[in-house]
């Protein structure tokens, strides 16, 4: 039994609380200490304490207290309580859960504990649970709008609208008048039960109440575009239309728009006639606007588009408007269409164009420069390449104007292009160097020149604009700031570099970013309450649901598993890269033990010089006076040699690979990723999953192809068949895919003949051949050589065949020879 | 082509959030964590919207579901512009009144009008949602084409200069937009409210309803209560408090 606290004691206890409450910590720690002196086995007063250490960065301290805290009081649900909360600092949701509910079985009427129970259920999506702890506090405190809202937000999320709508419905049958229109928090709850009408279905029901409700919401936008989207979806065209109209004339420069309109008015895709007319409509409504005159592009052909097109592209090449291009490549599809613009801007620059008759010289000048911007950009596209005609166009209009930051770095991606990283990002710096406070070209610089593998240089561009005295440095900064595009690229070049180390250290960097973005809807599931904005935060927790569906995570991900497999691979790249061929086996093994030390070598040098300038940090730090507040934790790896000297690189694959199987299921490459990790680590059936799902998208995908024959082989190999339940499942389900009697030589032969034309396809077969036959590798050097003869061979895929070539064992220089002869700006065939 | 649209109204586009962010800290010096940008979409909901990229194919239609019309959730298309906007949450004046956070445009897709946009739809969204008396914003001095804009495009005046606005020493200029003209006719809503009012009551006197007294109790203890629950804050150790903003540009 705790003892009691005298009086006096009592009141520093009081005290104690009223510290942290105010974040008073050293305060804090002080009054608590005097309490303890007297009463050194008082189990609240030592909770208090570890709360408050928590707060000051000693979570690992606070959390020995907090047990102590417990053992003297197993009774006191205040111990409990911050039992629950250092759980939830260390982020362990589930021990913090366990933590309240003994609390609350101690203090059922506590609120406070209530609270934090109810706020990370709902962080972890513990719906039943949430709906009881909101029920619980709904009857505590009626009174509340907001235990209203929130109860209803419960049932809503856990799926039972008509339980969801009825907790609203309850609370406005209790108002006898309507509130004034300035109470925001009745008007969003009204627009969010009108959400909750209509995604149970019932949309006549939806518009109906919003016909009731509407007129009053002061957020218009959202009104309208409810309206219209259930009158559309209801079919009833004319009051759609009407609807649409109006959102159109708020704002003409959404395309979404006109495609209500078009679809309410019942007009047909193929009537080009009456779209072009509809679209026309709005040009004159809106004669400065971009929407109504760029989209009849789209559908238009022939003469009407020729014209159409004529009238758009000299408006813009007139105003100079830079987007120009990136707004019109996208017709390039249609071959016609891309023949006709660029037979208009050739006439254009020769002479031939109504804008360059009239006009002043120098706007006359100014229509030049942008035409041949517009070719140089034209001739760089993939669809209509032709780099030298390209380059020749950006110089004609980088002498016209030479300080026009756009010209000088379209120079820069065509030499990007010509496969030469090391011109491009000179040229994309010299485009830096044209406007210097331009954090635009600023990034775009040091993008360029991480795609040179030039890291450090990257990073001094960068600090630029980064506050630079934080913790870390520019780099620090660049992480505190979340700045996901460059970690992802700083660490991509790393791992084309081979310097794993620092490759999964900047994966990693963007990982925990995610991981900071997911927790901080937490603050939210309190505060959008009192706010009343609801439907936004009702939003933001189905879009925490699918965070790293994101492009951003999908394309950090699949690089850092590919890192763990390389690792996996070649354990010595551990100790950085050892600049040998891709292939250990090649090497002999003196050469290899060679290597390896000067890698291991130069990495302790790096270490070293890493620790120093801790060192000198810290002795820094502790100079300056430490104020109250949280302690910074400093980084005790910054260059990733802990995360690259992982025991099972693979393992720590999967909570990379883990968010990218199951929210993008449908992209191929995720699937084939997954395969190369479940193969190596020997898991038959997910690997086997995972050609399943790759199958059902596209059966002919070159990866996937040498994978099944991958499996095939490995199936065949197996010292002994895989236990039964999962052997039968496995074969049965891979003899759709790839059947047991079929030969796989001839099988990989149909597959070279039926895809001869694709590169990539060649390539996977190829390799094919290679697996199932080591013998045939002069057959197969020869073949991926002629296929430089190809018209349709990109220098990324002449790259790839070097890499195969390695893998092989093969010598390279006939091939990098010839590729070199076909690509003679490229750099890509210097470096071999 | 671009798109403009809104942000995490309805529907609602939070999902672009990442990309957002991503175009602020491409473009401009001034930079914000995610948490920051979340608050302004979840507080003010209506204020800010987003510059997007059409895809090649156009956006997938909701079909019977929303967004028939054209769905842009899950997309991901790129962002170009934004703007980031919010109602000044203590004014110093006393008058209600929005701020424009942050507005930047890709060097890429400039002059096609997209700040305009971008700005006129906030301002109406400020003017209809919460009755501002006008919005203010700040510009670097340098930056004449973003002055152009505000002033002679849009109409802001120069209210002051702050000088050593900007962490790197430049001054700026403090500049505003009366937003009162369009302001919505409450009046006239709430007049339509109390004809409602009257209708239903008279409803409700015809088939008598025995759920009225938990009306009044919570009619009252509202505004009470509410007091209360602010200072309320034992063992919560994270609060609005803790949702600050990092800008580097501001001494604060």
């Amino acid at each position: 039994m705790p003892q009691p606290l005298s009086s006096k004691d009592h009141a520093l206890f009081r005290q104690v609380v009223r510290n942290f409450e105010q974040k008073q910590y050293k305060k804090g720690i002080k009054t608590a200490d005097q309490v303890l002196r007297k009463n050194p086995n008082h189990g609240d007063t030592q909770a208090m304490k570890a709360l408050i250490m928590s707060h000051l960065g000693q979570l690992e301290e606070a959390f020995v207290l907090a047990k102590e805290a417990l053992r003297n009081d197993m009774k006191s649900h205040i111990c409990w309580h911050v039992y629950g909360l250092l759980y939830r600092q260390e982020k362990n949701y589930e021990e913090a859960i366990k933590a309240y509910r003994f609390a609350l079985r101690l203090e059922p009427e506590s609120q406070p504990i209530q609270r934090d129970l109810a706020l990370l259920q709902m962080q972890m999506r513990d719906f039943q649970g949430y709906i009881q702890s909101r029920s619980a506090m709904l009857q505590a405190r009626p009174g509340f709008r907001q235990n209203w809202t929130a109860l209803a937000i419960a049932h809503h999320l856990s799926g039972d609208l008509e339980e969801a709508e009825k907790v609203l419905t309850t609370y406005e049958d209790t108002l006898k008048t309507t509130p004034p229109v300035s109470d925001m928090e009745h008007s969003e709850a009204c627009l969010y039960k009108n959400t909750i009408i209509a995604e149970s279905g019932n949309l006549e029901r939806a518009l109906e109440h919003l016909e009731k409700v509407g007129y009053r919401c002061t957020d218009v936008l959202a009104v309208m575009e409810m309206k219209a989207d259930y009158l559309l979806r209801l079919g009833r065209k004319s009051e759609a239309e009407e609807a649409y109209t109006a959102l159109l004339d708020r704002n003409p420069e959404n395309s979404v728009y006109y495609n209500g309109l078009i679809q309410a008015k019942g007009i047909s895709e193929d009537d080009h006639k009456a779209l072009k007319s509809l679209y026309d409509e709005w040009v004159e409504k809106n004669p400065r606007g971009d929407a109504a005159r760029r989209i009849p592009l789209d559908f238009l052909e022939g003469e009407d588009f020729k014209q159409a097109v004529d009238a758009y592209l000299q408006r813009m090449l007139k105003k100079g408007v830079p987007s120009l291009f990136a707004n019109i490549k996208i017709l390039y599809t249609n071959p016609a269409k891309r023949d006709v613009v660029q037979d208009l801007v050739e006439g254009y620059v020769s002479g031939k164009s109504a804008s360059q008759q009239n006009g002043s010289a120098e706007s006359k000048d100014e229509f030049l420069a942008s035409s041949y911007y517009f070719l140089a950009q034209h001739y760089n596209y993939h669809l209509s390449r032709d780099l030298t005609k390209a380059m020749d166009n950006v110089d004609k209009a980088i002498e016209m104007s030479p300080k026009a930051v756009e010209y000088q770095m379209t120079k820069a991606r065509i030499w990007k292009h010509h496969g030469n990283t090391v011109k491009a990002a000179e040229e994309m710096e010299k485009a830096r160097l044209l406007d210097e406070k331009d954090r635009y070209i600023n990034s775009k610089a040091a993008k360029y020149q991480l795609r040179n593998n030039q890291n450090d240089k990257a990073l001094d561009n960068m600090s630029k604009f980064t506050r630079n005295e934080t913790t870390g440095g520019a780099m620090g900064d660049l992480h505190e700031m979340q700045c996901t595009w460059y970690l992802t690229e700083d660490g991509e070049a790393y791992l084309r570099q081979k310097k794993l180390a620092l490759a999964l250290k900047r994966f990693h960097g963007v990982y925990n970013i995610f991981d900071t973005w997911q927790e901080d809807q937490f603050d939210f599931h309190s505060f959008s309450l009192r706010k009343g904005m609801i439907r936004a935060y009702v939003d933001m927790v189905r879009w925490e649901d699918r965070l790293r569906e994101h492009p951003f995570y999908t394309r950090m991900a699949v690089s850092a598993v590919k890192a763990y497999v390389l690792l996996h691979d070649e354990p010595d790249l551990a100790h950085g890269p050892t600049g040998l061929g891709a292939n250990g086996e090649v090497q002999d093994e003196a050469e290899r033990k060679k290597a390896l030390k000067k890698a291991k070598k130069e990495q302790q040098r790096l270490e070293k010089i890493e620790a120093d300038k801790r060192e000198a940090r810290k002795a820094a730090a502790a100079n300056a006076k430490s104020s109250d507040g949280e302690v910074k934790k400093e980084d005790t790896d910054p260059l990733g040699n802990t995360l690259v000297q992982t025991k099972d690189p693979l393992n720590d694959a999967m909570k990379f690979l883990t968010p990218l199987l199951s929210l993008n299921p449908q992209k191929i490459e995720a699937q084939c990723l997954g395969f190369d990790v479940y193969v190596r680590r020997n898991k038959h059936l997910l690997a086997l999953k995972c050609l399943s799902a790759a199958y059902a998208i596209d059966p002919s995908n070159p990866t996937l192809h040498l994978q099944l024959l991958q499996f095939r082989k490995n199936l065949d190999g197996l010292s002994e068949p895989l236990p039964a339940p999962i052997g039968d499942v496995v074969n049965a389900e891979f003899e759709k895919m790839l059947p047991k009697t079929q030969k796989l030589d001839e099988w990989n032969e149909s597959f070279l003949a039926a895809n001869k034309e694709s590169i990539a396809h060649v390539h996977a077969a190829l390799s094919g051949r290679h697996l199932l036959n080591p013998d045939s590798k002069a057959q197969c050097e020869a073949d991926l050589l002629a296929t430089l003869d190809s018209a349709k061979i990109t220098i990324e895929e002449a790259a790839a065949a070097i890499d195969l070539l390695n893998k092989w064992g093969s010598e390279i220089s006939a091939y990098v020879q010839k590729a070199n002869k076909k690509w003679p700006e490229s750099f890509v065939f210097q470096q071999n | 082509m671009v798109d403009i649209v809104p942000l995490s109204s309805f529907p609602s586009y939070i999902d672009l959030l990442p990309s957002i962010q991503t175009c602020n800290i491409t473009n401009l010096p001034e930079n914000y964590f995610l948490k920051y940008y979340l608050y302004h979409a979840l507080t003010w909901p209506q204020l800010s919207f987003v510059a997007v990229v059409r895809p090649k194919n156009g956006y997938k239609s909701g079909g019977s579901g929303p967004g028939m019309a054209g769905d842009i959730s899950g997309e991901y298309p790129k962002v170009v512009g934004y703007v980031l906007a919010k109602m000044e949450e203590e004014p110093a004046d006393g008058l209600q009144h929005g701020h424009i956070t942050s507005l930047s445009v890709m060097r890429t897709h400039r002059r096609l009008g997209i700040a305009e946009r971008l700005m006129r739809m906030s301002q109406r969204a400020m003017a209809e949602s919460h009755r501002a008396n006008y919005v203010s914003l700040h510009v670097r001095m340098s930056n004449t084409a973003a002055l152009r804009l505000y002033r002679d495009t849009l109409g802001f005046e120069v209210e002051k200069v702050e000088s050593k606005y900007y962490a790197d020493g430049e001054d700026a200029y403090a500049m505003r937009l009366d937003l009162q003209k369009q302001w919505l006719d409450w009046k006239a809503i709430e007049k339509r409210d109390r004809e409602n009012d009257k209708a239903n009551a008279k409803d409700d006197d015809e088939n008598a309803d025995e759920g009225d007294e938990v009306g009044e109790l919570g009619k009252k203890e509202d505004g009470k209560e509410g007091e209360k629950l602010v200072k309320v804050k034992v063992g919560r150790g994270l609060g609005v408090g803790d949702l600050v903003e990092r800008n580097e540009s501001q001494q604060s």
